[in-house]
């Protein structure tokens, strides 16, 4: 199978401190790849660099065919990008929004009306068109968050924590939307602290102290830890970390 | 691309709770209340007169001083102590001594025994006061004399003497006629309001969208930092210039002044001068992380600027070390080029100085500015 993400000893030293320590992995096309990790393990750094946000001290790879170091801006083009931290304008309305980021991505003003009736509709979101993003509730945010992240039709979306903060019902209903991404081979690359959702991933690499401690489909690393569910898994091998918050 | 930035940095201009209106009211307060409210013009000078010769002459010179408008006549006493015992108590600015035989004096044109004493505290109107004074006394005595008597103050002044000149010399004034202080201070306000309007606005939304998250967003699309940049200081200029129209049309319609020079040198100028504001205002914003950073850094230069600039005193009487810093201060020029065009119609030509400064400085931030600006870290 393709790999739309291949990382050969990617190294971020901030100073004295090494975040993100050697690492080396790749995704598969079309594939949900958890990205797990305590805080402070360096996985928000990893993922910065790969969105082409922050460049590696040394090491390096390829995103979306583009070559880390040498062309972010190429990969910005065919990636989409969500983070915890809101990302959407809240003093603009949500049609608004939509417009706005469908214009930076180069659709035309025809596209943008198609995009954005096609997203209002499958979100359920046609009565709050003309709401500003502000008046929103969080899950709601996240959702809408989440189809602009997929507005240009992307090779890869990063979702950097992206249900922080909502209920679990609230959740189950985001992963849908990310099934329903992956199954029209969007690859989707995904941090989080819901050991229920590491489940749900293909495979899932867990990062402690600034390297891969471990990386397998869920059920291939339960069998190796001889842990029930994944937070077994995680805790074994946080528990390994010597690095503190 | 850049139409959706533009339209956004406009939508969320008009959303702002506070921007619009500081836009429409910053320029009115300017333009209506402080060139009445900062103004240095010396008036109602609270005057004291020993008078010890207390004859019709003496009565006519107190006359002919309080009939110029400047003094306000408090009293006239004949003890000097009770004279300065007010100017003690802060009751009067000036005190005029007449001496004794004052009225012979002007007759047989003799050293006049007048005297005047100013209080300084207040340096600027001292010695106004004591200018004004003199000039009054001196129009009293030509009256007297043709051949122009020579006019020696008899008492010396411990705080300010003065004593009249021999050579008249007839001051004209040009540009300004009446040395309307309004006059002087219009130019320099809508210089005040540009550099606010265009340099610290744009920075202020740019650490907005960091503390928010937002630029985050920004950095990951395929947007240049040029673009990003660019689109949101747009909303700004076109706003900067309904600015100075409305400040021109005040001027004109409250005060009655019109520019005398060409509106296109005004805007050229504007144009210059918001090259180097923006650049600054980019400088401040990649450089804070927040919006309490942000304007204390913007306090600090604004500060300067203002005080360093000519804006308020003129630069040729700084002392040299003070003159060598305004030479890179880029409201120095602007003002100098405003005041210039406005009040005397200077050409753009004639102002190449201010011109070159202009452009010196802008290409320094400016360059300085988008090195400094990354989408990566």
């Amino acid at each position: 199978m393709e790999n739309v993400i291949e990382i050969h000893g990617l190294t971020k030293r901030f100073g004295s401190f090494t975040a993100v320590d050697h690492i080396s992995f790749s995704v598969r096309k079309g594939e949900i790849f958890g990205f797990l990790g305590a805080n402070g393990a360096g996985k928000t750094t990893a993922m910065r660099i790969l969105c082409g946000l922050s460049v590696p001290t040394s090491g390096g790879g390829t995103v979306a065919g583009y070559d880390i170091v040498r062309e972010p801006e190429k990969i910005k083009r065919h990636i989409g990008y969500m983070s915890q931290k809101f990302s959407l304008y809240s003093d603009l309305k949500v049609w608004e929004n939509i417009r706005l980021f469908g214009g930076i991505y180069g659709l035309s003003d025809r596209e943008i009306a198609d995009k954005t009736s096609e997203i209002l509709s499958s979100l359920g979101m046609a009565d709050v068109r003309d709401s500003f993003v502000a008046s929103l509730p969080l899950g709601w945010k996240q959702k809408l968050a989440f189809s602009i992240a997929l507005i240009h039709e992307p090779d890869i979306v990063f979702l950097d924590e992206p249900t922080g903060g909502v209920d679990p019902e609230t959740r189950r209903r985001f992963w849908e939307l990310i099934y329903d991404a992956a199954s029209r081979g969007v690859t989707v690359f995904v941090t989080t602290h819901y050991m229920d959702e590491a489940e749900y991933c293909d495979r899932v690499s867990v990062m402690v102290d600034g390297r891969i401690g471990a990386l397998d489909s869920p059920a291939g690393l339960k069998r190796t830890y001889g842990a029930e569910d994944m937070d077994g898994v995680f805790r074994i091998l946080a528990g390994r970390a010597l690095r503190k918050e | 691309m850049w139409k959706y930035l533009i339209e956004k940095e406009f939508r969320q201009f008009f959303r702002d709770p506070m921007l619009p209106r500081i836009v429409i009211v910053f320029p009115l307060l300017m333009m209506l209340v402080f060139p009445f409210a900062a103004n240095m013009e010396v008036k109602d000078i609270n005057l004291v007169v020993v008078d010890s010769d207390r004859t019709d002459i003496s009565a006519e010179l107190i006359e002919k001083c309080t009939g110029s408008g400047y003094f306000r006549l408090k009293a006239v006493c004949d003890d000097p102590r009770e004279a300065q015992e007010m100017m003690d108590r802060n009751a009067v600015d000036a005190i005029l001594t007449i001496g004794q035989g004052f009225s012979r004096s002007v007759a047989t044109g003799e050293d006049v025994p007048v005297g005047i004493k100013v209080n300084t505290v207040n340096g600027t109107k001292g010695s106004i006061s004591s200018q004004y004074l003199s000039d009054c006394i001196m129009l009293f005595m030509r009256q007297f004399s043709v051949s122009g008597p020579s006019v020696a103050s008899a008492q010396a002044s411990v705080l300010q003497s003065a004593s009249a000149p021999v050579i008249d010399a007839a001051p004209k004034y040009y540009y300004n006629a009446y040395m309307d202080y309004k006059v002087f201070m219009v130019p320099a306000l809508m210089v005040i309001a540009v550099t606010m309007v265009t340099g610290f606005f744009p920075a202020l939304n740019i650490v907005g969208e960091k503390e928010a998250g937002t630029i985050e967003q920004m950095n990951v699309s395929p947007v240049s930092k040029t673009a990003f940049i660019v689109c949101k200081m747009i909303p700004y200029w076109v706003i900067t210039f309904f600015m100075l129209g409305m400040c021109l049309l005040i001027a004109w319609l409250v005060f009655g002044y019109v520019c005398r020079g060409s509106l296109w040198g005004i805007v050229l100028f504007t144009v210059l001068h918001i090259m180097v504001t923006a650049g600054l205002g980019l400088l401040i914003s990649s450089y804070s992380e927040n919006a309490q950073q942000a304007m204390f850094i913007m306090m600090f230069f604004v500060l300067i600027f203002m005080l360093m600039s000519g804006v308020f005193t003129p630069v040729s009487s700084m002392p040299a070390w003070a003159r060598a810093i305004t030479y890179a201060n880029p409201l120095r020029y602007y003002a100098d080029a405003m005041r210039a065009i406005f009040l005397k119609g200077s050409s753009v030509a004639e102002l190449w100085y201010d011109a070159a400064g202009l452009l010196t400085i802008g290409a320094a931030v400016l360059f300085w500015a988008v090195r400094s600006y990354r989408k990566t870290s």
